[in-house]
Formats: C-alpha cells, sequence, structure tokens
C-alpha cells in the first residue's frame, strides 16, 4: 500500500502536532498558575521589614529571637471593618523610638516619620476592585490569618502564598465547618454565604 | 361567574394618556423608546477618525508597555504616620454638624470615611428634624466637590489675585467715609449677627442688607398688625384636626422638617389618632394640593375673597361679604364649603387656617382674625421662628440703589446673594453695581453678580466651617468643619474678623472658631445653665450638634380687631394673575448648578432641567395651547416666552411659573437651563411681589420641549382599556368608611397559588413597606438613594430617552377629570419579588436571589441583554447606555475633586451594565458585620435603608419580615396593606398602604 502525503499528515504529523500543543498547554497551564494567581508575588518594600522577625516566635534565619507579637498589634482594622490596615509608622514608632534605632532600616524609617513622607508600602494582595472582602467577619469568626496569607510569621520578606480566585473562597464558604469543625461551637462558625451580594455590590 | 371588582376611579398619568394619544399609549407599551439605540454615532461619541483611532491605540499600547512596572504591580498601601484616633479604615466617623440653604439650616450627621464627608443624614438626636433631612441638604454634599467651586480669590475675569490684595481694597473703602453696603441673604448666626454689629459699630457708615426672593415677611408683618408683636409662634401641626391651607405650600416648597414630619403623624395608620383633614385652596398644583382630602381651585388675587366669606359665614361682624357671593364668582365646589365649613364650626381649637408666604399682608391679617375666630390660638406652641435680620423692605433695597447711582457708596459686598439675578430688572441693580467703586462677591461660586464684581472670594463649604445657627428658640445649632478647607478659600467669620481689625494679615483659620466659643461662653452657657464647666458644655455641644435651653417666648396678644378694618383689600380681576413660585429644584435658582437636584423630577409635573408657565385644561383649550407650545406672558410692560405646560388641577386664569432657572452665568451645569421668569417681577409698589396680576397670555411661535419623566418606565397596563381598572396599581379607600369598618379597604384581593414549591426563607428575610398616607412627594427619597448608591446625573437629552438613572421613581397618578383630578403618589423601586421574572430570563444570571430574599445584581456578570428589564412588571431597572460621568457634560462629574464624593462601598457601575435598586446591600453586609463582631444574631431593626433613613414624614418601613415583631410585618398584615400587581404572582416584597382618604364617607 502505497503512503500517500495525505496518510502521512492523518497519522503521524497531526497527532504529533497535537500532541505537542496539548503538552505545552497543559505545562504552561500548571507551571504558569502560580504566576497568574500572583502567587509567589514578592516585592520589594520601601523599608525591609521582617515578619518572620516581629511575629514569628522561633530563631530566624539570621539568628535572632521571634518575638511573637500579636497580629492585630499592627493590624488594628482586622477585627473592626473590612480593611486589616497597614499601621501607621506611629505604631511602630512606640518600640523603636527606642528599639534598634542602630540599625539602617530603622534609621530610614525614622526618617519617614520625621519628616511626615508618606512611606510607600507595595501592595501584595489585592483583590478585584468588584469584590468587597470584609477582613472582620472572617477573624471574628476565628479564623487564623494564616488561612488565606499563609505562614506569615516565617516570612522575612512577604510573599502572596495562596491564590486568591473566587472558587478559592468558595472552597471555604461552603465547606467551612467540615474545615474548621473546632470553630462551629467556638465562635458559631457556619457555612459562608454563597450569595452574590455577599460580596459584590 | 365571579363578578370583577371594580375599583371607583380610572387612574392616569398624564393628560395625553387620558385623551388617548397614540404616543402616550405608544409610550406606555415600550419602556424603551422607538430608536432608543439609534443614537450610538461614533462621531458624536468621540468624534476621532478611525485613522487616527488606531494612530491612538498604538500610542497608548506602547504608552501602556513603557509606564507598567509589572502586571503583578498591586500600588501603594500608604498607612498615615500619625493616625487618627477617630480614623479607623474603612470605618465611617459620624460628626454632627449643620448644613445651610439660603434661608434655612438643617442640623445634620455627616458620616465620613478616611475624613471625606459622604453622606448626610438628619441629627437623630435633634428634637426639630428628628434624624430627617431634605433632598436640598442632601445635595449640598455635591457641593463641596463642585469642581467648578471658587479655588481661589480672583477677579471677575478670572484672574487670580491674592488675599492680601483683595482685603487691602476692602480695607481701605471700609475706612473711607461712603457708605459700605453688606448684602446678604438670611443671617441665621447669632454669633455671626453679633459680628456684624461690632463690625458696624467701628465702621459706622457699613449698612446691612437681607436680600432673598422669597421670604415670609407678609406674615410676620400682618401678625404684627394683628398680634402686637413679630414673633410668629411655631404650631402644633400634630394637634390640626382640620387644616385650610390657603396657596400654601406648606408640605414642599414652604415646609421645614418639623411640619412635614407633625403633618404625617396625623396621617398614621398604625396609631390610634384619626387623620386630619385637609382642605387646601391653590391656583397652582402644589405638592400640599397633592395631599389635599379636598381641593378647591382659587385663583391666588381671590384669597382674600374667601376668608373673608368664611369669616362672615362663621359669624363675624368684621366681614360683609357672603360665601355664597364668593362661590358664585369664582364657581367653587358648594359641597366642599359646606363641608369646610361645617368641620371648622365643629373643630373649634383644633382647626387652622394658613395662608401661604407669597399672599398679601390683608390676607394674613384676614387669616390672623380667621384663626382667632377658631380658637387656633390653642394649636400656637411657645416656641417660634428665630428672624435675627428680617428681610430688608423692597423701599429700603431701593434706597441702598438709588444711593449706589449716586455714587455715595464706596463699596458693595455681596455675601452669598446674588442680587444682578434676584432683583427685578427695573431696580437696576446691575448698573447701580457698575457705579461702585468696590463691588465684592464672596460665596463658594460663580454667579451674575461675581461677574460684574472686581473682586470674587471663595468662601468655605458648610462642612469646612465651623458656626452656629438658630432658627427656633430654645434651639442653638453648632456647625463643625468635617474636613480641610479642600481649596484657598476662607471662612465669612474670620473674614469679617480680619477686617474688624483692620490687618490683611491677621486671617486664619482659628479666628472664626475662637470667636464662636468666646460667644459661646458669654452668650450660650449662662442660658443654658449647665451644671458642667463651660469646656465639657462645648465638647458635649459639639458632639450633639445643638443645645436646647428654655426660652420663654412672648404670648401674642389677643387679636386686634383694627387691624382688619385697617388692611387694604388686595385687588382681584377676571383677567390672568401670574404666580411666581420658587422652584423645588434649583430653589431661587442659587442651586442651579447642582446636577442632583436639576435631576430630580419635579414633585407634580415630574419635569427635570426645565421651567414652565402652566397653565389650566381651561385656558389651554380656549387659546390652543398644548404643553411645549412656546407662549408669551405679559405683565405690564415685562414680558417672557417660555414653552407651557397643561397642568390639570388648576384654577382658570392662573398661570404659574417657578423663578431659579434660565441663570446667565451658574457654571457648566446651571447656565442656560430653563426660563429667567425674574424679568417678571417688578420694582413697583405692590401688595405681593409673587402675585402680578392683569396679566395677559398668548401663543408665540414654536416649541420647546420639556423633558418629563411622567411616562417614562410606566406600567405595562393599557394594551385593553379597561385592564388598569382591575389591576389596581395603586388603590385607595375612604378613611371614614375605614374607621367604621376596616375591612371596607381590605386590599388584599388574591388567593395565590404556586405550581412549584415555593422557597423558604430562613433566617432574616429583607422588606419594604411604604405608607402612602404618610407620602408627601417631596422626593428627598431619590436624593438619598443617589448620593447613597453613586446614581449618576444623565441630562436632560437622556432623560428624554428614557434613560434616567435613578433607583427610585416616584409615580403620580391622577384619577378624576383633567379639571378636579385628586391625586396619588407611589414610591416605585426594585421590589425583590420572591417569583422575580427579571431572574429567570438572565442568560448568564447575573440577577439572582439571596438567601434572605434580596433580588441581586452582579455588574461583573451582565452583559447587558437587558432582558430582565423587559421581563420587568414594575419596570425598575436600569441600564447604563453609556458610561454616564464620562459622557454627561463633557465629563463634568469625573474631575478629580468629584471623584471624592463616591461612596466606597457601592460600585461605580459603567457602561452596559444593568442596575436597581439593591435594598441598600452594603448598609445591610455592614449590619452583618457589625453583628458578628459583636457577637449577636443580625436583627432587622440593624438596618436602614437610605431613603428610609431621610424620610421627613417616615414612610418608608425596613426589616425583618420574617420577625413578627417588627413594623414591617404589622405593615405587611395590616389591613390597607397590598402588593403592586399580586396577581402576577412575583410575590414582591415591597408593601404598600392603600391611600385613605379622608373625606366624608
Amino acid at each position: 500500500m502505497r503512503k500517500s502525503v495525505l496518510d502521512y499528515i492523518l497519522r503521524i504529523y497531526l497527532p504529533v502536532t497535537l500532541l505537542i500543543v496539548v503538552a505545552t498547554y497543559t505545562v504552561t497551564y500548571f507551571v504558569s498558575r502560580d504566576e497568574r494567581y500572583h502567587v509567589g508575588y514578592q516585592p520589594t518594600q520601601p523599608i525591609n521589614y521582617s515578619h518572620e522577625l516581629h511575629a514569628g516566635t522561633v530563631k530566624t534565619s539570621d539568628g535572632r529571637m521571634g518575638m511573637g507579637i500579636d497580629c492585630q498589634y499592627c493590624h488594628t482594622g482586622v477585627s473592626k471593618g473590612r480593611h486589616a490596615n497597614v499601621p501607621a509608622v506611629e505604631t511602630c514608632m512606640n518600640c523603636h523610638a527606642v528599639a534598634a534605632t542602630d540599625r539602617p532600616e530603622i534609621q530610614k524609617l525614622t526618617a519617614y516619620y520625621k519628616d511626615n513622607k508618606p512611606l510607600e508600602w507595595e501592595r501584595i494582595h489585592k483583590l478585584p476592585e468588584h469584590v468587597y472582602f470584609n477582613h472582620s467577619v472572617h477573624v471574628n469568626k476565628g479564623l487564623a490569618c494564616q488561612e488565606c496569607h499563609g505562614p506569615i510569621q516565617t516570612m522575612a520578606k512577604v510573599a502572596q502564598a495562596k491564590p486568591f480566585m473566587m472558587s478559592n473562597c468558595l472552597d471555604c464558604h461552603r465547606n467551612a465547618p467540615q474545615r474548621y469543625p473546632h470553630l462551629v461551637n467556638l465562635t458559631g462558625l457556619k457555612k459562608g454565604p454563597e450569595n452574590c451580594a455577599a460580596c459584590h455590590r | 361567574m365571579q363578578q370583577i371588582h371594580k375599583p371607583k376611579l380610572k387612574y392616569w398619568q398624564a393628560l395625553e394618556e387620558l385623551e388617548g394619544s397614540p404616543e402616550a399609549l405608544e409610550a406606555r407599551a415600550h419602556e424603551f423608546k422607538q430608536g432608543v439605540t439609534d443614537d450610538f454615532d461614533i462621531q458624536e461619541m468621540g468624534g476621532v477618525s478611525r485613522r487616527r483611532f488606531l494612530a491612538a491605540m498604538g500610542a497608548s499600547a506602547a504608552f501602556a508597555l513603557t509606564s507598567c512596572k509589572s502586571y503583578l504591580d498591586h500600588g501603594k498601601v500608604v498607612p498615615y504616620n500619625n493616625q487618627t484616633e477617630q480614623i479607623v479604615i474603612g470605618r465611617p466617623t459620624f460628626f454632627a454638624s449643620v448644613v445651610t440653604g439660603r434661608n434655612d439650616a438643617a442640623s445634620v450627621l455627616v458620616r465620613t470615611r478616611e475624613g471625606r464627608p459622604l453622606n448626610l443624614t438628619g441629627n437623630p438626636d435633634n428634637p426639630f428634624s428628628q434624624g430627617r433631612v431634605s433632598g436640598h441638604f442632601l445635595a449640598s454634599l455635591m457641593e463641596l466637590y463642585d469642581p467648578e467651586r471658587l479655588q481661589k480669590p480672583q477677579k471677575a475675569d478670572g484672574n487670580s489675585v491674592t488675599w492680601k490684595e483683595a482685603d487691602e481694597a476692602i480695607l481701605k473703602a471700609l475706612q473711607g467715609d461712603k457708605q459700605v453696603a453688606l448684602v446678604f441673604n438670611r443671617v441665621m448666626s447669632p454669633s455671626f449677627h453679633q459680628l456684624l454689629q461690632e463690625f458696624q459699630a467701628k465702621y459706622k457708615q457699613v449698612k446691612v442688607y437681607s436680600q432673598t426672593t422669597f421670604h415670609d415677611g407678609m406674615r410676620h408683618a400682618a401678625w404684627k398688625k394683628s398680634h402686637g408683636t413679630d414673633v410668629f409662634p411655631c404650631l402644633h401641626w400634630d394637634k390640626a384636626d382640620v387644616i385650610l391651607a390657603l396657596e400654601s405650600d406648606f408640605l414642599g416648597n414652604e415646609s421645614n422638617l418639623e411640619i412635614e414630619r407633625l403633618y404625617a403623624s396625623r396621617r398614621d395608620v398604625m396609631s390610634k389618632e384619626h387623620f386630619n383633614r385637609l382642605y387646601v385652596a391653590e391656583g397652582n398644583l402644589s405638592q400640599t394640593g397633592m395631599n389635599a382630602d379636598y381641593r378647591l381651585r382659587l385663583r391666588p388675587d381671590a384669597q382674600y375673597a374667601l376668608v373673608m366669606g368664611l369669616l362672615n359665614e362663621l359669624g363675624s361682624s368684621a366681614s360683609s361679604t357672603t360665601l355664597a357671593s364668593v362661590v358664585k364668582e369664582q364657581g367653587l365646589s358648594e359641597t366642599v364649603l359646606k363641608s369646610l365649613v361645617a368641620d371648622l364650626k365643629a373643630s373649634h381649637g383644633k382647626a387652622l387656617v394658613y395662608a401661604g408666604d407669597r399672599l398679601p399682608e390683608a390676607v394674613h391679617i384676614a387669616v390672623n382674625a380667621l384663626n382667632d375666630l377658631l380658637g387656633a390660638s390653642a394649636l400656637y406652641r411657645d416656641e417660634a421662628e428665630v428672624h435675627l435680620m428680617p428681610a430688608t423692605s423692597a423701599a429700603d433695597l431701593n434706597a441702598l440703589i438709588a444711593a449706589m447711582k449716586g455714587g455715595e457708596v464706596g463699596a458693595v459686598i455681596h455675601v452669598n446673594s446674588n442680587p444682578v439675578f434676584d432683583l427685578p430688572n427695573d431696580s437696576g441693580y446691575a448698573d447701580a453695581l457698575a457705579k461702585v467703586a468696590l463691588s465684592v462677591t464672596l460665596a463658594q461660586r460663580v454667579s451674575e453678580t461675581s461677574a460684574k464684581s472686581t473682586y470674587v472670594l471663595p468662601l468655605h463649604h458648610d462642612l469646612e466651617s465651623w458656626g452656629d445657627y438658630k432658627l427656633h428658640t430654645g434651639l442653638h445649632l453648632i456647625q463643625q468643619p468635617v474636613i480641610l478647607p479642600i481649596h484657598d478659600s476662607r471662612h465669612l467669620g474670620g473674614l469679617f474678623e480680619t477686617w474688624l481689625k483692620g490687618d490683611s494679615a491677621a486671617y486664619n483659620e482659628d479666628l472664626s472658631l475662637t470667636y464662636l466659643q468666646d460667644y459661646w461662653q458669654k452668650q450660650v452657657y449662662p442660658k443654658a445653665k449647665p451644671l458642667a464647666d463651660f469646656k465639657s458644655f462645648w465638647n458635649a455641644a459639639l458632639h450633639d450638634g445643638f443645645v436646647q435651653y428654655a426660652e420663654p417666648v412672648a404670648k401674642p396678644g389677643p387679636f386686634r380687631a383694627a387691624a382688619l378694618s385697617e388692611a387694604k383689600a388686595p385687588e382681584s380681576g377676571k383677567e390672568f394673575v401670574v404666580l411666581l413660585g420658587r422652584s423645588y429644584a434649583t430653589g431661587e435658582g442659587e442651586l442651579a448648578h447642582n446636577g442632583w437636584l436639576q435631576e430630580v423630577p419635579h414633585p407634580v409635573t415630574k419635569v427635570v432641567w426645565d421651567n414652565y408657565a402652566a397653565v389650566s385644561v381651561t385656558a389651554a383649550k380656549e387659546l390652543g395651547i398644548k404643553t411645549d407650545d412656546l407662549v408669551t406672558v405679559t405683565v405690564g410692560n415685562r414680558s417672557l416666552e417660555l414653552p407651557a405646560l397643561v397642568q390639570p388641577g388648576m384654577a382658570d386664569k392662573v398661570i404659574a411659573i417657578e423663578l431659579g432657572y434660565g441663570r446667565s452665568v451658574a457654571g457648566t451645569i446651571g447656565t442656560g437651563v430653563g426660563f429667567n421668569a425674574n424679568v417678571l417681577l417688578s420694582n413697583a409698589e405692590q401688595t405681593s411681589p409673587w402675585i402680578l396680576g392683569k396679566a395677559n397670555l398668548a401663543k408665540a411661535n414654536g416649541k420647546h420641549h420639556l423633558v418629563t419623566t411622567q411616562l417614562h418606565h410606566a406600567f405595562d397596563v393599557d394594551r385593553e382599556q379597561n385592564l388598569q381598572f382591575t389591576r389596581g396599581i395603586v388603590k385607595e379607600a375612604n378613611y371614614q368608611k375605614y374607621l367604621k369598618d376596616p375591612h371596607e379597604a381590605e386590599m388584599h384581593g388574591h388567593h395565590l397559588v404556586n405550581v412549584t414549591k415555593m422557597h423558604t426563607y430562613e433566617g432574616v428575610k429583607w422588606g419594604m413597606a411604604v405608607d402612602s398616607n404618610k407620602c408627601t412627594g417631596c422626593g428627598s427619597c431619590i436624593m438619598a438613594c443617589n448620593v447613597e448608591n453613586n446614581v449618576p446625573i444623565v441630562g436632560p437629552d437622556q432623560v428624554n430617552k428614557g434613560r434616567e438613572m435613578h433607583w427610585m421613581r416616584l409615580d403620580r397618578y391622577y384619577a378624576g377629570t383633567p379639571e378636579e383630578p385628586s391625586v396619588t403618589l407611589q414610591v416605585m423601586i426594585c421590589q425583590h419579588c420572591d417569583n422575580a421574572p427579571c431572574e429567570v430570563v438572565c442568560p448568564v444570571n447575573a440577577t439572582n436571589h439571596s438567601p434572605d430574599g434580596l433580588n441581586q445584581m452582579a455588574y461583573n456578570r451582565c452583559v447587558g441583554t437587558r432582558y430582565c428589564s423587559n421581563n420587568c412588571p414594575y419596570k425598575v431597572r436600569r441600564f447604563n447606555f453609556f458610561d454616564y460621568r464620562d459622557r454627561f457634560a463633557k465629563s463634568f462629574y469625573t474631575q478629580e475633586v468629584h471623584q471624592l464624593q463616591h461612596n466606597p462601598e457601592v460600585t461605580v457601575r459603567s457602561r452596559g451594565v444593568m442596575e436597581k435598586c439593591t435594598f441598600c446591600v452594603q448598609r445591610i453586609m455592614w449590619a452583618r458585620q457589625e453583628a458578628i463582631r459583636e457577637k449577636r444574631p443580625l436583627k432587622g431593626s440593624d438596618v436602614t435603608v437610605a431613603c428610609q433613613e431621610v424620610c421627613p414624614s417616615g414612610a418608608i418601613v425596613f426589616g425583618d419580615v420574617n420577625d413578627p415583631e417588627s413594623d414591617i410585618s404589622k405593615y405587611r398584615k395590616h389591613v390597607t396593606g397590598y402588593h403592586v400587581l399580586e396577581e402576577v404572582n412575583a410575590r414582591p416584597n415591597v408593601t404598600y398602604v392603600a391611600k385613605l382618604r379622608n373625606t366624608h364617607a
């Protein structure tokens, strides 16, 4: 039987091309997923602030002891309203007026405060503007910051740890009591709302 | 076969509809007008050719690449350096303050977010307003963020000057020996009033004038002649069983928040107190007239005869005019007058006659006599309005103008006033002003007067100012700034102190606060007699927004019978009479720059962005005038050409025109809107400057299209003529019959059966009730909704296409004949139906139902098919045909300063998206957040929606319908409660309380 060009195309060329396309797509899909979801986004901040040192409780990578400061000491808004709030520079100065004043990063911070210059932190976690996420309802129901933000107390430089897609929200909203059985009695945790207006309005 | 229950009345919304005009019927059948989508003209939209568009695209793509640091860039977070204690990002902070209008001031609670005032409500602790606020005060937020506010001191041509230069010029004039005239509106601040007196004590040649187009000077002058004191007492509106309003819009233009609340408290089906009965005798159909139980159509210049007739009928010897002769001459309804006389006789001490501000002094005196006869002094309260400075009389203003012309005036300083526009042309104010060496306008924005002034100096907005106001005895309001001055403006009090000190460098922002505190310490603190020291007293007053103290008011003396005989009877005629009125939207013109107000439909005619000459049906027929026809109105040698509007329910031979339009210098929004009817005003001696007899009306050539929301979003019921009888969209019953047997007014007509299983709502389910008896049709709810929900202004051309974006619609239905219509009002918003017809047709499931009973709208899913709107039986969905913020008035409202006004809790919708009332879901979510925070279940009473919050008469109730104890449940179960279009089985969640007319059974 004579092999025609068509036969060659149908038997070899087409399947191979398809395979390559599908494989490329699949690989790209999985490889780029974190990137697309902004997972691992780790911008350089104006002050080299370490959550590991302030919030952590174990020895940090550079050998200092973590201080275990509660998240809400700085992020005061988190139980009060929609926004967690990045602390005012004043809050840093509560300690750093006297603590570690010899370090260059602290001197940088003090300069911002003294000159009343706006301190522009790079925003890491961001939801689209049509989403009205509310920190307080989650925190007041006993959910830990780490559920969404990852092990923030181990990060010397903060990066986004988890994807912030609507499917991630819904995954938890639908299964909250199963995921956090200990909170059901403690804070009255129920399933989260799944209706549009809960987050979009 | 069962007989179909026929309501007795046929309702109609416009004359065209009643007459069966094909356009009107067409408009009802199609929510979106024919050709509504035709005008997407690329040329008009951008004015860009294809080639230029591509070039621009290429350039912007390149630009975007260079400017983009990273697609991951999420922007910056900039915390405070020093945290203000009160501010928690994302939580509102409330401050009590005062917002002023030209003639009034309201005690308000300002909601601020991160230092920006975003919304107002009435101050709930204030005994006067009790948490209510009207639309005009809400609209003042727009003024704070108005991109065209004066931003720096300037000359008339817009060239900027320094404050120092202006101050020095003014100081020079003050130190000269020529007169310096200060022209104010109403002065309402006691501390500023004292400062003015100090000012006059130092600069002897300073004279102060108070000039407004409308005022209630007639009432006060008449009161003084009748009772020997010019302190007109506040009235017990809530204790009057019978009210007769004579050309008085006491529920509308002449209202204040208290009157509306007190009146509505006697229209409450839930209260044990019986309804009051409202008689209105008026020439035009006013907002008050819409609410009347009985209405008499009467020329304004015949009001005197009516009052005299009533006096005679009630047995007063002072009048020889018999009522029968008035009835005959004016063609009044005998039955109505008979019941009026019977009611007045039967309710001694509980009947009140109230004459409108515009009526001549003699009518007010006659009314005082009538009230005396009726024992109305039982309804006078021990409180009175405070007038620190009475309105300057026309004679005094003329003397000023003559002095200006004679070169005797060295300087004129206008404070927020606009006499060049306001005063009659024949007063010659503009020419006189040109002869004055130094003219200054202190204002927030440009005006006809500022255009003729040497210096135009910007003043702070109310929310940037310190101040105090007193409109009632024993109630002293205090104003505090809630935002730092946005522009290089100055505080009025501070400016006058600077000039008082005689040093232009003396100004600083604290001057007015220091003066205010000093005044309060010396004048208010001793009166209030608090137990605390001054500092605590001051802080408490600041926190509350007001102080109350006992302040005795002189009792009005007995009625002086001679006053009536001394009064000169006003002339009455048979010719046309022009009745000039304040505009419901733009006031006297001072609010013409406010797009929000311009776009709220007129409470009666539903016209937006325009004024017109309202004429009666009969007169229109005689002269062959139709709505939109241009007509010429002539009074003496003054005439004006403007469009006519055929108004049902008007007295014949009356032409009603609203002033406040046709501004020539009012910024992008206000300039050239409507027709300047101030040209009809005259400087000549007259009994009332606003009622002009011997007028002439003639049809002119041409047309001017009046834009109205009248038939927009009309109910789709007229496929068959009789269908609207049976649909019962608005329902009404007789109050007297209802009293005898409430089931007379039974409105629940349908037993609804479902073929599918109904969804059960556990927990909270939201619902609303609107009490048609309390609603007076003021439209404050629409304004509150606009402010809360970032509703855009679309402009008259778009309203004309039926594209207004207001989430609330105030439907006005006429019933009866065009000559003598009765009116029913209905607030129409999204009904949040349990079986919502819109939800089932959405191809992308953008609109669906929430477990707490909300019909929710996900803007991001919406692809703009408009199927939902087509399928909505209530016509409450609004579609963004454009990005209206960008489209309206050359992107006027996209300017940076205006962006600050948006509520951050609500999405700013863009083009191609459907939107509608959300039941203020952001407030519901806020209440839920707070409930979770306080570890308690969410209650229905936790949520107050925006429209409910401001409603001056408390007609709107909102809450949890699953809670049997809640107010809303009681309304839902009430015998007069009904749902609109119940029979389509949409199961709406807005309950209407049927209108109960308190006519004789």
